[in-house]
């Protein structure tokens, strides 16, 4: 009867297994396969994104509308895309077309585009030279949060994910699980206008939609309407 | 006899390595109580939070998918879903389950390893009822926790506080310890303090073959005990940094043990034939327990920035309501001279644990040094005070003993029955305790760091008990209620200046205490980034009270090393080599607290007193020794999700004893596979074999020389403790445990499995230069193999659990354990047939030497 009750346990564990396989690996390719709109997206083991840059200077017309010619803003209320991480603008595209995030121009424009199209716009804008430099003031309160943060209120310096110059992060070499670093957006330069507008979205959950923007959820709790401003000013200015 | 095969176990070890890993560990871990119980379960669920630990799907971070690990490797558990639900409107949410059902116990379920801890019973039982309040703005909380399985084995507590600002705590909870479920006790009134015969037994002058009867018919019982324990405690935020604690607990501990009884010795007389059997007599009786300690905590603490500071008050109250144990002796005792007893030796009395109180203040400082270095200073004063009544030293009325020629050894019950008969009718025991640590850190650099400590301690025993009747003017104790001194002339354990002039017996306390010095100095080295070692000196310096020497002095040395060099994996070693030494041995310190030390003490037949232990006998704790101890413990994680560990250690202790403790030895492996594929997956292997070994050597006395010429001599080899009464024993021990623990959520279902062994080998080797070494030669013909019969107990248990829901918020949980074992103890042979033998009488059978128990239980389970 022991040894009968003990043979049981290994048959058991392999029949888990066998029926939790199917299911792990629906989980991990849904993100990717982005068939069925979805309310949330897991950029956690999001891989880096090419495309065809010069196929996506084809399909940009419509785009340079708002984002400008060479991916620099025409309005301070639309982000500048050149330089932007590739795999950062695809996501954003895709989420836009998905749903997970939403925004009255940008969910109609994505909503035709194929993943093709978004591959190749990112890697068109990815590939413009960046907006030329402004003259931050590195002793603000904004640079002072972004490259320090304040312990005291909780708030953790920007530059962890988003680099010393906000030209994106800069990833150490470590063996343990790394961060979707790809996916995070280059902040030098955009308007404050704009971020200031992307953080109040971030900490009233109008920008919901994915992994990151749970990270941005936690970030944006911590600052005060002025901790937003001083740190969109100096963004702005960077 | 079942035994798990090596293939079946390495069928299943293969299986398991290749499908199943770790079980997220994480218990409830919010709080740690100053006094109290640290952690809350039962049989049905020892870490008493499973049900509320459901992981939660989005794994650990949204930073990555990945689990980090621990610096040396370990990978974290994934983090448990809260399932907290915010009231609209409010600042609090709440979290909550109820799980309800009821359990069934099938099988050997009466079998004392399987219910040794827990009160299985068939009936609806209190899974778990969890509820708690938290507020996100304020940090206030609330949290209530109850498992129920009977009134016996059950707990409940709450909780509530703010975050940063106070907690407090209040609980209550019931243990059941089962003893034996197997003992068949002749007396009536077992639980209480006073054991009476039953009818059919004269008390001091019952036949065997009427005890042998009267423990055939005795009613089989439990013997066991239930801890009830109930505090409370709370902690808070005084001013500033001055943070206050205080806290109480009460532990009652009620029924019964397995107990003595002795009646002067009963293998030395061998049955005669005779209907009342041989001389003396060994009960194993039932005592009652009735205790309560009480627990004081009250501290005071502050935490600057610089400063620490810390003040505490200890306490402990602990209360026997029974302090005495009365037992009826149903043998007859006889003198060995053929006289006739005064009287019947019909009762035999223990004292049982006297009530006492523990003080202790202890203040606490340190501060922040530079170079990254602190100092901390610690000062303690305790005392430790019992003072209850004494007990005369017998309860008989009439006489005792014998009179007959030179043999004038009547023993007057009511010049020694009464409190009036004790010099004085309470101990006044009384034992201080002094400490003071000083201790110094500092690292200046990150690859260097050093201490040194500097610790001192003393235990001052203030207790001094002289044992005088000032009735009769005798010094000593009547020993083992008069049966003694009712068997053998001279032997009742009192001096004087007449009779008993040339009875060496104790007569005061021996009060044993100590003087403690400490120096230890360490430094530790990063060398690389992937090499640390670290190095300790440790000089402990003792002064021992009435011991068998006045100086030991140790010095130990411990190297560590970690190693990351080997990939991901770490290594972490260490080995340490301490030696002992001391002043002169004195292997008989206590001649100041026998009889011999009094005027008017006569060695008998002119001849010094019997020499009190041999003097090549070394005592564990006071023979020179070095020890060796070394460990490697190897941590590789094994892809992303899964960890192998496995540590080997050894420990080698060398005494310079010819006599006593010779050497013991300790070697283990433990190993372990933790597996944890996503949130919803987890399982683990894990073995563990340990091997021991103890060997120690004692010399018999010449019983036929006491109070003759030669007796006197300690010397090893001389004529009290000849050569070829010399032996020698080697007790081993072999210990095996493994398990697998595998767990899958599908979505809609969660299985859960494991499946534990423990297994405990031993045996008991022994050698001797001669017949003589033996208490009887005359069993030399029957002893074979020069070993004891090998003992071992052995545990497999197997449980499964399933979980579904039924509706929103309901689920069901099916659970089921299999527990088979098996138990062999020579001790115990022969008692499924009798319990009694001649004049030694038995109660307890001895655990079940095969079982096989089940639990099978189904739960309601609701989310609240």
């Amino acid at each position: 009867m022991m040894l009968r009750s003990l043979f049981l346990l290994p048959v058991a564990m392999i029949l888990a297994w066998a029926v939790a396989a199917p299911a792990r690996a629906q989980k991990a390719d849904a993100p990717a396969a982005g068939a069925a709109p979805a309310t949330f997206v897991d950029l956690r083991e999001q891989p880096v994104v090419a495309g065809n840059a010069q196929a996506g200077a084809g399909k940009a017309a419509v785009c340079a509308a708002c984002h400008g010619a060479k991916g620099v803003a025409i309005a301070p209320n639309f982000p500048n895309l050149a330089g932007q991480s590739a795999t950062y603008l695809y996501v954003q595209l895709k989420e836009f077309k998905q749903g997970e995030r939403s925004d009255p121009v940008m969910t109609g424009q994505a909503a035709p585009l194929s993943d093709d199209d978004m591959r190749d716009l990112a890697s068109y804008y990815a590939s413009l030279p960046l907006k030329p430099s402004g003259h931050a003031d590195a002793n603000s309160r904004g640079a002072q949060l972004y490259l320090a943060g304040d312990p005291a209120q909780g708030i953790p310096p920007c530059q962890g994910c988003h680099g010393s110059t906000a030209l994106g992060p800069q990833p150490y070499r470590s063996g343990a699980p790394q961060p979707p670093w790809v996916t995070f957006p280059r902040l030098r330069g955009q308007s404050a206008l704009y971020v200031t507008k992307q953080l109040g979205d971030y900490k009233s959950g109008a920008r919901a939609g994915s992994s990151n923007t749970q990270v941005m959820l936690g970030v944006a709790q911590t600052l005060s309407d002025d901790d937003v401003q001083v740190v969109s000013v100096y963004l702005d200015a960077l | 006899m079942r035994m798990i095969k090596p293939v079946s176990l390495a069928v299943l070890l293969y299986v398991a390595a290749v499908c199943v890993g770790s079980p997220a560990i994480a218990g409830d871990s919010s709080d740690t109580m100053r006094v109290g119980d640290m952690q809350y379960g039962n049989g049905l669920d020892p870490r008493g939070w499973t049900p509320m630990m459901m992981t939660d799907p989005d794994g650990m971070s949204w930073l990555h998918a990945g689990m980090l690990r621990t610096p040396s490797g370990a990978l974290y558990p994934y983090p448990n879903s809260a399932g907290e639900k915010a009231a609209a409107g409010s600042d609090w949410s709440h979290w909550g389950l109820l799980q309800l059902g009821y359990l069934h116990a099938g099988g050997d379920s009466n079998a004392e390893f399987f219910r040794q801890y827990s009160d299985w019973k068939n009936g609806a039982v209190l899974g778990l009822f969890a509820l708690g309040f938290d507020n996100r703005k304020t940090g206030s909380y609330v949290e209530f926790r109850a498992s129920r399985i009977s009134g016996d084995d059950q707990y409940y507590r709450l909780r509530a506080g703010r975050y940063g600002s106070y907690k407090v705590e209040a609980f209550y909870r019931d243990m059941p310890h089962v003893v034996s479920t197997d003992s068949y006790p002749i007396w009536n009134g077992v639980g209480t303090s006073n054991l009476t015969l039953p009818a059919g037994l004269t008390p001091g002058g019952s036949t065997v073959a009427a005890v042998q009867a009267a423990s055939r018919n005795a009613p089989r019982r439990n013997v066991g005990l239930v801890r009830t324990r109930e505090g409370l405690s709370i902690e808070g935020t005084l001013y500033r940094n001055w943070i206050g604690y205080a806290s109480v607990t009460n532990e009652k501990r009620n029924g019964d043990r397995l107990w003595g009884g002795p009646m002067f010795f009963n293998f030395a007389f061998p049955d005669t034939g005779s209907a009342y059997g041989g001389n003396g007599g060994v009960m194993e009786t039932v005592r009652p327990i009735d205790f309560s300690t009480t627990d004081v905590n009250l501290g005071l603490r502050n935490v600057g920035k610089v400063w620490h500071f810390n003040a505490v008050y200890t306490g402990s109250f602990f209360r026997d309501h029974k302090s005495y144990l009365d037992y009826q002796n149903p043998f007859l005792i006889t003198n060995v001279v053929g006289l006739p007893n005064a009287g019947p030796v019909t009762n035999g009395e223990f004292s049982l644990e006297p009530d006492n109180d523990y003080h202790n203040l202890r203040l606490e400082l340190s501060r922040e040094l530079k170079w990254r270095g602190e100092l901390s200073l610690a000062a303690a004063y305790g005392t430790m005070r019992q003072n209850d009544n004494l007990l005369p030293p017998i309860n008989c009325t009439g006489n005792l003993g014998f009179s007959g020629g030179p043999f004038q050894q009547i023993i007057p019950c009511a010049d020694w029955n009464t409190p009036a008969a004790l010099s004085e009718t309470s101990s006044h025991a009384r034992i201080d305790t002094g400490l003071f640590d000083a201790k110094i850190t500092f690292h200046p650099s990150n690859a260097f760091g050093w201490h040194a400590d500097l610790r001192y301690y003393k235990e001052d025993n203030k207790t001094r008990y002289l044992a005088y009747n000032p009735i009769t003017g005798q010094y000593g104790y009547i020993s083992e209620n008069g049966s003694q001194g009712s068997v053998v002339p001279g032997e009742v354990g009192i001096f004087d200046t007449g009779y008993y002039s040339t009875s060496n017996v104790q007569i005061a306390n021996v009060p044993f205490g100590y003087t403690d010095t400490l120096f230890e100095l360490g430094g530790d080295w990063n060398i690389g980034p992937k090499n640390t070692l670290n190095l300790v000196y440790t000089f402990d310096h003792n002064e021992p009270k009435h011991r068998e020497r006045t100086r030991l002095d140790e010095q130990r040395v411990k190297l560590s090393w970690i190693n990351k060099s080997l990939g991901n994996a770490t290594l972490r070693g260490s080995i340490e080599y301490g030696d002992r030494t001391g002043g002169p041995y004195n292997s008989d310190p206590y001649a100041q607290f026998y009889s011999e030390s009094l005027p008017g003490y006569v060695p008998a037949n002119g001849i010094a007193p019997t020499a009190f232990t041999v003097d090549a006998m070394r005592k564990y704790d006071m023979s020179d020794r070095k020890e060796t101890k070394a460990r490697l413990i190897l941590l590789y994680p094994l892809g992303l999700s899964s960890t192998v560990s496995g540590t080997f250690y050894g420990t080698r202790d060398q005494y310079d004893a010819q006599l006593g403790r010779q050497n013991t030895s300790t070697t283990g492996f433990t190993g372990e596979w933790d597996w944890q594929p996503s949130p919803t997956t987890n399982g683990s292997v894990y073995i563990g074999v340990e091997s021991t070994h103890l060997t120690l050597a004692n010399v018999a006395d010449n019983e036929a020389l006491i109070d003759l010429p030669g007796s006197q001599d300690p010397s090893f080899g001389g004529p009290l403790y000849p050569l070829e009464n010399y032996w020698q024993d080697l007790d081993s021990e072999r210990d095996y445990n493994a398990g697998i623990n595998f767990s899958h959520d599908f979505g809609q279902v969660r299985l859960d499995l494991s499946w534990n062994y423990t297994q405990s080998l031993s045996k008991l080797n022994y050698n001797y230069a001669s017949p003589g070494a033996l208490t009887h030669p005359e069993v030399v013909p029957l002893l074979g193999d020069d070993a004891f019969p090998n003992n071992h107990y052995r545990t497999s248990t197997f449980d499964v659990g399933l979980s579904f829901p039924v509706a929103q918020n309901v689920g069901v949980r099916l659970f089921g354990r299999y527990q088979s074992g098996s138990f062999l103890d020579w001790h115990y042979l022969g008692f499924d047939d009798t319990l009694s033998y001649d004049h030694r009488i038995y109660t307890d059978e001895g655990p079940q030497m095969h079982y096989r128990a089940s639990l099978i239980g189904a739960m309601l389970t609701l989310k609240l």
